[in-house]
C-alpha cells in the first residue's frame, strides 16, 4: 500500500516510523530542509523536501499512485488544501486531514473532508476522561462523536441509587442500554431497580453529555448538603 | 454592493478605502488589530479582527448577505480555505481570490475558484510596456 505523509513534525514523524514498521510504502512530504535531513537520516524512506500543497511537488512523491494521504502539518489551512487536492484532482477518497483548531472541524465536515483526526480534542478528552473517571466517563465514540456510550458507576453518593429505571429523570436524546452487575448483562426495563456498584451505559450525543454529567455533579451537592 | 475583504495589507487596505468612498458597504477582516488600525478614520466600513476562516468572524462581518468576497491575503492557503468556505457554505455570489504563488494557481482552478494573478498581471503590464517602447 502507498501511502504518502505530509508533515514532518511530531506526529507525522511518528505515523512514519509506525507505517514504516507494518511494511508500508511510505513517501514524506516536509517544507524544512534541516527536519527533512533529520528524518532522513533517521529513517529508511523518501523523504521530499517541498511545500505539500504545491500539485507538482505532490506527483513527485508519487500521488498518483497513493492509497492513502495523511496531511499533518500543524496548520490547518494546509491540510485542507491537501486534501482538497487529492480528493478532487487524483481521486484519492482516503485523504485524512489532522484538525489543530477543534473549531475547524465543522469546518472540514462541511467542505467534504470527512476523514479527520483533531488533535487538540482528542487530547483535551482523554484529561477530562481522567478528571471526571469516577463519576460518569465516555467508555466509546461513535462517527467521530456523533453518537457516544457513556459509563455511570454508581458509588453510595449516586442518587440513582435504589432508584428504578422507569423514575430516573434523564434528557430526551439519551437511552439506558445496559446495566453491569457482578459480571452479569442486565437489559433495564422501566422496574429495573438500580443498585449499589451497578455500572451503567448509556447511548447519547455529545451535546447531552453535559446535561447528564450535570445530573450527577447536582446529587453530590445534595448529598453533601444532607450530611451537614 | 455589500462586498467583504479579507486580508488588510497593501492590496485589501487601498481596495477596502477606494470602494467605500465609492459607496459600496465594506466589511474587513485580519487576524492583525493593527493593520485595521491602520485604516484610520477615513474609513466609514466595518472592520473585524479574527481568524479569517472562521465561521463566526465571517457572519460578524456580514458574509450571508455579501454579494461579493475578495480574498486577499498574502497565504495561499488561507485564501482557498477562506473561499471554499464563502462559496460552499455561505453561498456568496462572487468570490475572488488573489494568487500569491504563481505555481498555485493551478490549486485554485482545480477548486474552482475564481482568481487575480498580481505577479502575471505585473509582468504582462511590464512586458507590453518594454515591446511598446520598442516599435
Amino acid at each position: 500500500m502507498k501511502s504518502i505523509i505530509i508533515g514532518g513534525g511530531k506526529v507525522g514523524y511518528n505515523l512514519l516510523k509506525t507505517l514504516k514498521e507494518r511494511g508500508y510504502d511510505v513517501t514524506l512530504v516536509e517544507r524544512d530542509e534541516d527536519t527533512c535531513r533529520r528524518i532522513a537520516d533517521d529513517i529508511n524512506t523518501d523523504v521530499i523536501c517541498g511545500d505539500g500543497t504545491d500539485i507538482d511537488v505532490l506527483k513527485d512523491a508519487g500521488i498518483k499512485k497513493a492509497d492513502i494521504i495523511a496531511a499533518v502539518t500543524g496548520n490547518d489551512e494546509e491540510n485542507l488544501v491537501i486534501c482538497q487536492i487529492a480528493k478532487k484532482g487524483f481521486n484519492i477518497s482516503k485523504s485524512i486531514a489532522r484538525i489543530n483548531n477543534p473549531k475547524n472541524i465543522a469546518t472540514f465536515r462541511a467542505l467534504g473532508v470527512d476523514r479527520t483526526v483533531c488533535s487538540t480534542a482528542v487530547i483535551t478528552n482523554l484529561i477530562e476522561y481522567e478528571f471526571d473517571r469516577d463519576i460518569c466517563k465516555i467508555v466509546q465514540t461513535f462517527d467521530r462523536g456523533t453518537m457516544i456510550l457513556v459509563e455511570v458507576q454508581v458509588n453510595e453518593n449516586n442518587h440513582w441509587l435504589n432508584s428504578l429505571v422507569k423514575d430516573l429523570n434523564l434528557p430526551g436524546e439519551c437511552v439506558l442500554a445496559s446495566i453491569l452487575r457482578n459480571e452479569r448483562v442486565i437489559f433495564p426495563r422501566g422496574d429495573t431497580q438500580i443498585l449499589l456498584n451497578d455500572s451503567i451505559h448509556i447511548i447519547t450525543n455529545r451535546s447531552t453529555f453535559p446535561e447528564i454529567k450535570k445530573l450527577f455533579h447536582n446529587g453530590g451537592v445534595q448529598y453533601a448538603k444532607q450530611k451537614k | 454592493m455589500y462586498i467583504i475583504i479579507v486580508g488588510c495589507g497593501r492590496l485589501g487596505s487601498v481596495l477596502s478605502m477606494e470602494l467605500s468612498d465609492a459607496g459600496h458597504n465594506i466589511a474587513v477582516i485580519d487576524s492583525d488589530s493593527k493593520r485595521l488600525e491602520a485604516l484610520g478614520n477615513g474609513f466609514n466600513g466595518l472592520s473585524v479582527k479574527g481568524i479569517e476562516y472562521d465561521s463566526n468572524v465571517l457572519r460578524e462581518a456580514g458574509i450571508s448577505r455579501a454579494d461579493y468576497l475578495l480574498s486577499l491575503t498574502s497565504d495561499d492557503n488561507l485564501n482557498i480555505m477562506v473561499s471554499l468556505i464563502a462559496k460552499d457554505c455561505f453561498k456568496v455570489p462572487r468570490v475572488i481570490a488573489r494568487v500569491n504563488e504563481p505555481s498555485k494557481k493551478s490549486v485554485y482552478e482545480l477548486l474552482f475558484i475564481e482568481t487575480i494573478n498580481p505577479t502575471e498581471l505585473i509582468s504582462y503590464i511590464i512586458k507590453s510596456k518594454i515591446e511598446g517602447d520598442r516599435k
